[in-house]
């Protein structure tokens, strides 16, 4: 029993040091990997990569470098007002006259983190009055629920709205929806230009949008193109209302799904992992611009108005684990330990293992050294589990085993 | 005999028990005054969107009493026992000693968990006339690693206070010190529901931990 309980204070130990140790290392030897700003130039029909380091420099795919004006001038829709008080911005792009309204009007920004995606879910929506006839939106008295209905709870009492529930909830199953609910998507705020409700998928993966107009449910069942698994949905309120939301299914498609029409139209931008890449939208009169970023690596895929693939561009660069840093964290350490994770809201045990076996020659050092230290204590096999958690846990075991020595064979 | 021993406990027990919980259940009824007074002076639903959307927690003033619960309780029970060595005391009993200081701390530890479950009890409760069940079980699992981390600080305190040579005291004391952080991270409402299971295994296993340093006692390490 007290040889168990060391072994426990061991092991919690190791997990603690495997935690610890590494997040010192990184604070004292990384160095910042300055991931490239890409942009798609309506002027130049090409891309401009942005690289900030010791110095700021920017440039296009051939090789043209252009002052931080130049840069800008390149990109007058991204730039706009820079360029109109700079009084640089141009009358006409590729034949098109530059209107402020309409450049406005088709200017968009989606931006999309995995933490969007791997976050609790919050459980209760506020469901907003579409057409109230008042100039701001207002918040409601009450959140909604997807259980085997739909329950409104007044936050005054924290109580059920019982005939508004019935009537939310009839208005559901009557257009063919299977409770309860897998995803609620929607944009749960009042600082919005107008209110488009919630999209939900119901257990059968069928998508329905829900609205509240006047107090009464207003609830459209989106006919989908064959078998597919939505991932997330995220809601978007744009000025041009072409579209209520970008949707990932599970395949790493990127769809968006029409406004009024509900017709689902795929992106033609490639795999995409929500679980754990980036996504940023810009969206301009001629072009979207969708540019996916992952661990090492960044993907601008432009498209026309009409969502047709016109260019893409590729950049990879070394990640944390290829760097000098890296190479000797990779050396010294078998693996390291993070509660967290840049992915996720989620605390977890996110183990992550070194690359290659060269911390192995560390981990023989430090059992010969333990054999050194311990010679005296005993008979070696009473140290076989101690010396095998140091050849599995290097540095971290080392530490742990003789923080709580084992001195039971004296 | 083992009755005379859990009274020993009590004894020693007893006042830091009663001034801890008052102290908790102080904390816990100032969380409350707190949600009552923001509903009447913000509104329900806002309180609850600042709840839902916003980041905001409530129960953020509970984060550090389960871990001065448990760092009390293990010094109030075994830094007696430090003091001339008396624990040795009770190691001559005609007991068997692990028996002896598995029954010590399952003493101590039983005493925190009726504090914490009473603690824990009230706030779900309380919670529940305010807040509908989402928000009260998000809450729930935030506040549950913060009373894993108070079990923990229990055990190790323990662990710590009975070990015989400053220098491994001190050594334990940072291997607890980076342990303990484990279960107080900061993050959205509900964002340990993935290790609250981990969590408490190794919490369970450390509740035998203070038989290590109780062996280097017994033996007479200097």
């Amino acid at each position: 029993m007290i040889r168990i309980s060391r072994y426990i204070l061991v092991l919690v130990t190791t997990l603690a040091l495997s935690a610890v140790v590494p997040q010192m290392w990184w604070m004292a030897f990384d160095t910042p990997i300055r991931k490239p700003i890409v942009l798609y130039s309506c002027v130049e029909n090409d891309f401009l990569i942005q690289r900030t380091g010791d110095k700021i420099v920017r440039e296009d795919t051939r090789g043209n470098t252009y002052t931080r004006e130049e840069y800008e001038e390149r990109l007058p829709l991204f730039f706009m007002r820079q360029l109109m008080i700079s009084g640089t911005m141009k009358d006409t792009i590729n034949g098109v006259a530059m209107d402020v309204h309409e450049i406005n009007m088709n200017r968009t920004f989606f931006n999309y983190q995995p933490t969007d995606l791997n976050t609790p879910d919050p459980g209760l929506w506020p469901l907003f009055e579409s057409e109230s006839g008042r100039a701001n939106l207002e918040m409601p008295e009450d959140f909604f629920r997807i259980t085997w209905r739909l329950e409104f709870i007044n936050a005054k009492g924290n109580q059920i709205s019982e005939e508004k529930s019935r009537k939310f909830s009839a208005a559901l199953y009557n257009r063919g929806f299977e409770f309860p609910a897998l995803m609620v998507a929607g944009i749960p705020t009042t600082r919005k230009s107008c209110d488009e409700g919630y999209f939900i998928l119901d257990s059968h993966h069928q998508l329905f949008h829900l609205k509240m107009i006047k107090g009464e449910p207003y609830v459209k069942k989106a006919e989908l193109p064959g078998e597919i698994r939505f991932s997330h949905i995220a809601c978007v309120d744009f000025k041009d209302k072409k579209f209520y939301a970008y949707l990932f299914d599970n395949k790493g498609d990127i769809y968006i799904l029409t406004q009024d029409e509900y017709e689902l139209v795929k992106l033609p931008v490639g795999n995409f992992h929500p679980e754990k890449e980036e996504l940023r939208i810009y969206g301009d009169i001629f072009h979207y611009n969708v540019i996916i970023g992952g661990n090492g690596f960044v993907r601008d895929v432009v498209l026309d108005k009409e969502y047709r693939k016109i260019t893409e561009f590729n950049e990879t660069w070394p990640v944390r684990s290829e760097t000098n840093i890296g190479r000797w964290f990779a050396g010294l350490f078998p693996f390291q330990l993070s509660l967290s994770d840049d992915n996720s809201n989620y605390h977890n045990f996110y183990f992550s293992f070194s690359k290659g076996f060269i911390w192995l020659i560390v981990s023989v050092l430090l059992v010969i050294v333990q054999i050194v230290l311990i010679r005296k204590r005993g008979k070696l096999m009473g140290h076989v589990v101690d010396l095998a958690l140091i050849l599995a846990t290097g540095i971290f075991g080392f530490i742990a085993v003789n923080i709580f020595q084992n001195k039971f064979f004296k | 005999m083992f009755k005379g021993i859990i009274f020993k406990e009590w004894i020693k027990l007893r006042w830091f028990l009663v001034i801890y919980a008052v102290f908790a259940l102080l904390d816990l009824g100032y969380i409350f005054l707190k949600v009552r007074h923001d509903i009447i002076f913000n509104e329900a639903n806002s309180y609850w969107y600042g709840v839902l959307f916003m980041g905001h927690q409530y129960f953020r003033f509970l984060k550090y009493i389960p871990l001065a619960g448990g760092i009390v309780v293990a010094v109030a029970q075994f830094f007696p026992e430090t003091v001339n060595k008396r624990i040795k005391l009770t190691f001559h009993l005609p007991r068997k000693e692990d028996a002896m200081l598995l029954t010590m701390t399952g003493y101590g530890a039983t005493c925190l968990l009726v504090v914490y479950l009473l603690v824990f009890g009230l706030f779900l409760l309380l919670s529940a006339l305010f807040f509908p069940a989402e928000i009260t079980s998000a809450a729930a699992l935030s506040l549950t690693p913060w009373f894993l981390a108070g079990m923990a600080a229990y055990f190790l305190g323990a662990l710590i206070i009975l070990e015989p040579v400053w220098l491994y005291r001190f050594l334990y004391l940072v291997a607890a010190g980076a342990f303990v952080p484990f279960f107080l991270k900061a993050g959205v409402s509900g964002s340990y529901a993935p290790l609250l299971v981990p969590l408490a295994i190794l919490v369970a296993l450390l509740s035998i931990s203070l038989l290590f340093s109780g062996y280097r006692f017994r033996k007479g390490e200097m």
